[in-house]
C-alpha cells in the first residue's frame, strides 16, 4: 500500500515503438561530445540526462597596441573584436515516453562518439526492467542508483539552481502562477514525488533526508482507473478529459446531501461529501469527461490532504511536488492547493516545479558526475534548448512527445551583490511581465517587431560567413516560436521579464553561432564615443557645481537613449547616422521627468559634500 | 472535498421499493407500545430507533410464612413460585435499505397505537430528503438533529453499555476478534464514520468533540466506483465480489517495480505501490471480483492512513470506526488494520463496532428521550431480538447474509437496576468473569455448542405451556450481573 518508488514501475505493456524517426538535431543534441549518461525510467516516461560540451563562438575584445597609434585618427576602430571558439559544459536532458526506449537507445548508440564512457547511471522502476536492453543496446554498464537518494539530490540541485523553480498556484488570481525567487535556505521541505504511487520525504539538509509516508493512490490509479472507466488509454488524453469534464454529476456534494452548506461545521455546499457518490445510480451513463474528472479530483484531493498531514505532523510548512503526474494541469494544480490551503487552513503551502519529472534523471546524474562536483559551479537554464512548461490548455501542444532541459555551466560561479542589504528579497527586474498583461503584451510586440532588425545586424556581423544568412533565418523562426510561446503560456519558464526575453534572444543567438550581432555597431559606437569623452569632460569641468550635476544626470539619460533594444531609438538610430551625444541630449524631455527624484538627490549631494 | 455526513446523502436515485411484505412480528417488534422514534436516513440505509415496553412473565420467588411450618418436613418446597407480568422498558433499532422506506412507513403507521407520540428525532442525510414523506405518512412532526451530536452521542452510548462492543482485528491470529472489554473511560478517542464519505472526530469528553478532517473517499466511492467498473449495483454485492478477487492482477506491487522488496526502505515486495497501477495496460480484461478487491483496498488502505494520521495529529492511540461501510467484512477489516499499524508503526490501534451503522439513530434516539435520562440506566443487549453481527464468511450463511443484509436488529433492555462494580474487586476494569473465552478456544467452543444443542430438547420439556422465562424477555433467575456485563442467565435457556 505504500508507495515506494519514485517513478513507479514499467510493468504496463507497452509495447516499445521501433519505427518513429527522430529529429536528431532537435532532440538529443550535442550527442557527439556527450561523456556522462544518467537514466530515470518511470513506468510511463524515460529521462535521459548527459553531460556534454558545446563549442560556440564568443566575440572577444582585444585593445591595439598603444604606442604608435593616433587614437585621434578618424575610421580607426578603438579595439580589435576577435571571434574565439570557446567551450563550456551543457547538462543536457531529454524526456519520453518509453514506448520510444528501444528506438532512442539506437540513436544514441549510433551517434556517441566519445568511447570513454563506461557505465550509466540509472534509477527508477524501469532500471530494474530495462538493465539488459540498456547494456546491450549503449555497451555501458548499468550503475544502479537509489530512487530516493537521486530524487532529493535531483530536487535540491533544480531549488538552487534554476531560477523560479517553484512555483505556488492560484487559479483565481491574476497572475494564476506566482513563481519563488532561489533563497540560498531550501531547508527543510517536505517532497511528495507523484510517480506510479506517491512517496513523501521530509528532508532536511542535503544528506539528511527520511521517508515518512506514501500512498498508493497516484499517477497509476488516475491512469489504470482512468483506463477502465473511460477506455482511454493515454495519460494525457485523460487529462485533457478531464479539463473539459463537470464532476458534479459523478460526486455527491455537501448540498446534494444537506441542501445547502453544512452550517454546524462550517462546510461549503461545494465540497465533494463523497467522490463518485452518484454513480451507483441506476439507469444513468456518466460521460468521460465527468468521470475522468472526478477521479482527477479524488486523487488530488487525497495527495494534498496527505501532503497537508505529513507536513503538520512534522512541523513543514512548505511541500514541493515532483513526479510525472501533475504535468502543469491546472486542475490538478488547483486541486492540491485548494486541498492543502483547506485542511492545513493555510498553514502549508503547496509549491509545484517546472521541472518535477527530471528530479531523479538529475539526481542520477548528480551522483555519477560527483568528481566532477556540479555543485560548485552556478548553472543556469538554457532557454534556447528547454521546452519550457507545459501550456495550461492541452489543446496547445498536444504532439509534445519529448520534453527537453538545457543547463549552461556559467563561466564563473554566480555570487550576490556585497552592496545589498538583503540579497534573497533582492528582485533585479522592475516589471514581472507575467503579472502585467498589458506590459506583456508591449515587451512582446517590441521584441517581435526588432526581431527583422537583429536578424539583419546578427548577419552583418559576420560579413566572412557564407552560411550566415542561413543560420540567421533559423534564428528567427527560434526566437519568433519562442516569442509566441510565451504570448500564450507566459509563464512557460518562470517569470517572464525583459530581461529573461533578452536572455532567451541571446542563448537563441548563440545556438546558431551569433556570439554577439551587435559587436560592430558597439566597436563603431564606442569609437566615436571615446572621441566624444574628451571633451564632454572639458565641458562638465567648466561648469559650476550645482549645474554641473545636472548636466551629468541629462547626460545620463542622454546616454540611455542609445539602446538598440527599444524600436523607437533603433529607428532613428538606423535612419539617422549623424544621431549622437548632442542631438540625444536636446531631445530629452524637460522636467519634470516622469519619475523625478533629481530635486531630492541634489539635496542629498549638497549635505555629503558640506 | 471535505466529507460532513454522518452518512452521506440519499441522492442516488433508489427507488422506493412498496410491494415487500413485511414479517411484522419478526421486524417491528413491540410497535403496538412505542412512544419515541429516532431516523437515521444515511445515503443507503435508514436506521430506525423507538422505545417501547414489554410485557413478560417473571417467575418471583416468595417464602412461606415461616412461623408454624416445618422446613424439615419432606415433598414442601423451600418457597412459593409466583409467576407474575412484568413490564420492562426496550430499545429497539431497525436498519434497513432505503428502497423498503415507504413500506416501512406505512407498516408503521398501521401499526402504531400510542398517540401521545408527536415527534420523530430524524438525523443524516435523508431527514432532510425524506422529511416530507415521514411526517406526511406518520403525522409526525420532523425534529432534525445534528449529524455529529448524534453520532458521537451514539458512539459513547454503544461503548458505554453494550459489552463487547469494539473489538480489534487481526486476520492471521486466533480468534480473528479479539473484543474489548467495556471500560467506563472512554475518552479520548477518534471516531472515524465511513458513510458515503469519511468524517473524521475527535472525542474528548461526552459533550466536547471536534470534527478534526473528512475526505471524499468513503463508502460511496466504493459504491460508486464499483458500480462502474463492475455494473453491480448493490453494495454487498460489490463487497462479495470483493472477497472473491485478486488484487494484484490489477494492483502494481513494490515488487512489480523492483523485482523484490525496497530494501533502503525497508518495504516488502507485496505491498501496494499503485492501486489500479496495472489496469492501463493494453489488451486486457480484469475480473470484476479482482477490481472490486483492488477498489475495496484502495479505499481502506486510505481510510486507514488517515485515520492513523489524524490520531497521530491529535495524540490518540484509539480509532474507532463507525458508519455503513465495514460491515464486518473481513477483507475492510484487515486492510484498515493493516494500514494503521503499517503508517502508525503500531501505536495506533483500529477498533471496529459491532454496531457501527446504528450510531446515529441511537443518538438522535438519545437527544429525543433526554428527559427520560437513558444514560442513568443500564442497557443490555438482548440476543434474542439482535441480528448479531454479520458472518465473516460470506458463504457460510449466503441467505442469512442476504435477509439481515436488508434487515438488521438490535434490541437492547433496560436492565431492572443499573449496574454496578462489585466492591471488593481491585480493578474493575480489567476484572473478566467469564473463565473461559470461547471464541478464543475452539475445543471448548464445540464442547459447549454441543452441550446446549443437546440439552435443548430437555429445556423445551421444561418450559412447557406457560412456564416462565421461555419469551424471550428474559427471566430473574440469577440476579446477578457480572460488573459491566450483564451476563445474564439466557445463556441457560
Amino acid at each position: 500500500m505504500a508507495e515506494c518508488g519514485a517513478s513507479g514501475s514499467g510493468s504496463s505493456g507497452d509495447s516499445l515503438d521501433k519505427s518513429i524517426t527522430l529529429p536528431p538535431d532537435e532532440i538529443f543534441r550535442n550527442l557527439e561530445n556527450a561523456k556522462r549518461f544518467a537514466i530515470d525510467i518511470g513506468g510511463s516516461l524515460t529521462k535521459l540526462a548527459y553531460y556534454s560540451t558545446v563549442q560556440h563562438k564568443v566575440a572577444r575584445v582585444r585593445s591595439f597596441e598603444s604606442s604608435g597609434r593616433d587614437t585621434e585618427q578618424d575610421h580607426e576602430p578603438p579595439y580589435e573584436i576577435s571571434v574565439q571558439e570557446e567551450v563550456t559544459a551543457r547538462l543536457h536532458f531529454v524526456k519520453f515516453e518509453n514506448t520510444y526506449i528501444e528506438a532512442c537507445l539506437d540513436f544514441i548508440k549510433d551517434h556517441l562518439v566519445n568511447t570513454e564512457t563506461k557505465v550509466i547511471q540509472a534509477t527508477g522502476g524501469g532500471a530494474y526492467k530495462f538493465k539488459d536492453l540498456i547494456e546491450e543496446k549503449l555497451r555501458l554498464k548499468v550503475d544502479k542508483e537509489d530512487v530516493m537518494t537521486c530524487l532529493i539530490k535531483g530536487c535540491n540541485f533544480v531549488l538552487r539552481n534554476i531560477p523560479h523553480e517553484a512555483f505556488a498556484y492560484q487559479k483565481d488570481s491574476d497572475p494564476e502562477f506566482r513563481f519563488q525567487t532561489n533563497h540560498p535556505d531550501i531547508f527543510p521541505y517536505l517532497l511528495v514525488n507523484i510517480g506510479s504511487g506517491v512517496s513523501i520525504v521530509k528532508v532536511e539538509t542535503e544528506d539528511r533526508f527520511e521517508w515518512v509516508g506514501g500512498s498508493s493512490i497516484g499517477g497509476g490509479t488516475f491512469w489504470g482507473l482512468g483506463a477502465l472507466l473511460t477506455k482511454t488509454k493515454k495519460f494525457d488524453e485523460l487529462l485533457h478529459l478531464a479539463s473539459k469534464g463537470q464532476h458534479t454529476s459523478v460526486d455527491m456534494l455537501v448540498q446534494d446531501v444537506y441542501g445547502g452548506a453544512h452550517q454546524t461545521l462550517g462546510l461549503s455546499g461545494d465540497l465533494i461529501a463523497s467522490s463518485f457518490g452518484k454513480s451507483a445510480a441506476a439507469d444513468k451513463e456518466f460521460s468521460k469527461e465527468d468521470m475522468a474528472k472526478s477521479l482527477l479530483h479524488m486523487i488530488s484531493n487525497d495527495i494534498g490532504q496527505l501532503a497537508c498531514l505529513y507536513a503538520k505532523l512534522h512541523c513543514l510548512d512548505r511541500v514541493y511536488f515532483g513526479g510525472f503526474f501533475i504535468r502543469g494541469h491546472p486542475v490538478t494544480m488547483r486541486t492540491i492547493t485548494y486541498s492543502i490551503n483547506f485542511f492545513s487552513k493555510g498553514e502549508v503551502q503547496a509549491l509545484f516545479l517546472r521541472h518535477e519529472g527530471y528530479l531523479g534523471a538529475i539526481g542520477a546524474f548528480l551522483k555519477g558526475a560527483e568528481q566532477d562536483n556540479p555543485n560548485q559551479y552556478s548553472w543556469g537554464e538554457n532557454y534556447a534548448g528547454s521546452s519550457g512548461l507545459m501550456s495550461s490548455s492541452p489543446e496547445l501542444c498536444p504532439t509534445q512527445r519529448f520534453d527537453l532541459l538545457e543547463m549552461d555551466r556559467l563561466e564563473r560561479p554566480l555570487a550576490n551583490l556585497p552592496l545589498l542589504l538583503d540579497p534573497s528579497s533582492y528582485v533585479p527586474d522592475t516589471v514581472d511581465l507575467t503579472d502585467d498583461a498589458l506590459a506583456r503584451k508591449y515587451w512582446l510586440t517590441c521584441f517581435e517587431e526588432a526581431l527583422d532588425g537583429v536578424v539583419k545586424r546578427a548577419v552583418a556581423s559576420q560579413p566572412g560567413s557564407v552560411d550566415a544568412a542561413e543560420r540567421a533565418e533559423k534564428f528567427r523562426q527560434k526566437y519568433w516560436r519562442k516569442l509566441q510561446t510565451l504570448r500564450h503560456q507566459p509563464f512557460a519558464y518562470g517569470t517572464l521579464t525583459v530581461r529573461s526575453l533578452l536572455d532567451t534572444r541571446e542563448h537563441c543567438l548563440n545556438e546558431f553561432n551569433f556570439p554577439d550581432p551587435y559587436s560592430k555597431v558597439k566597436q563603431k559606437e564606442n569609437g566615436v564615443a571615446l572621441k566624444c569623452f574628451p571633451r564632454v569632460i572639458r565641458c562638465l569641468d567648466a561648469l559650476g557645481w550645482e549645474e554641473r550635476q545636472l548636466a551629468l544626470v541629462k547626460g545620463l539619460l542622454a546616454g540611455n537613449v542609445f539602446d538598440w533594444g527599444a524600436k523607437a531609438v533603433s529607428d532613428v538610430l538606423e535612419s539617422d547616422p549623424q544621431f549622437g551625444f548632442e542631438e540625444a541630449k536636446s531631445k530629452l524631455q524637460e522636467r519634470p521627468w516622469l519619475v523625478d527624484s533629481y530635486g531630492k538627490w541634489l539635496q542629498r549631494l549638497k549635505i555629503t559634500v558640506e
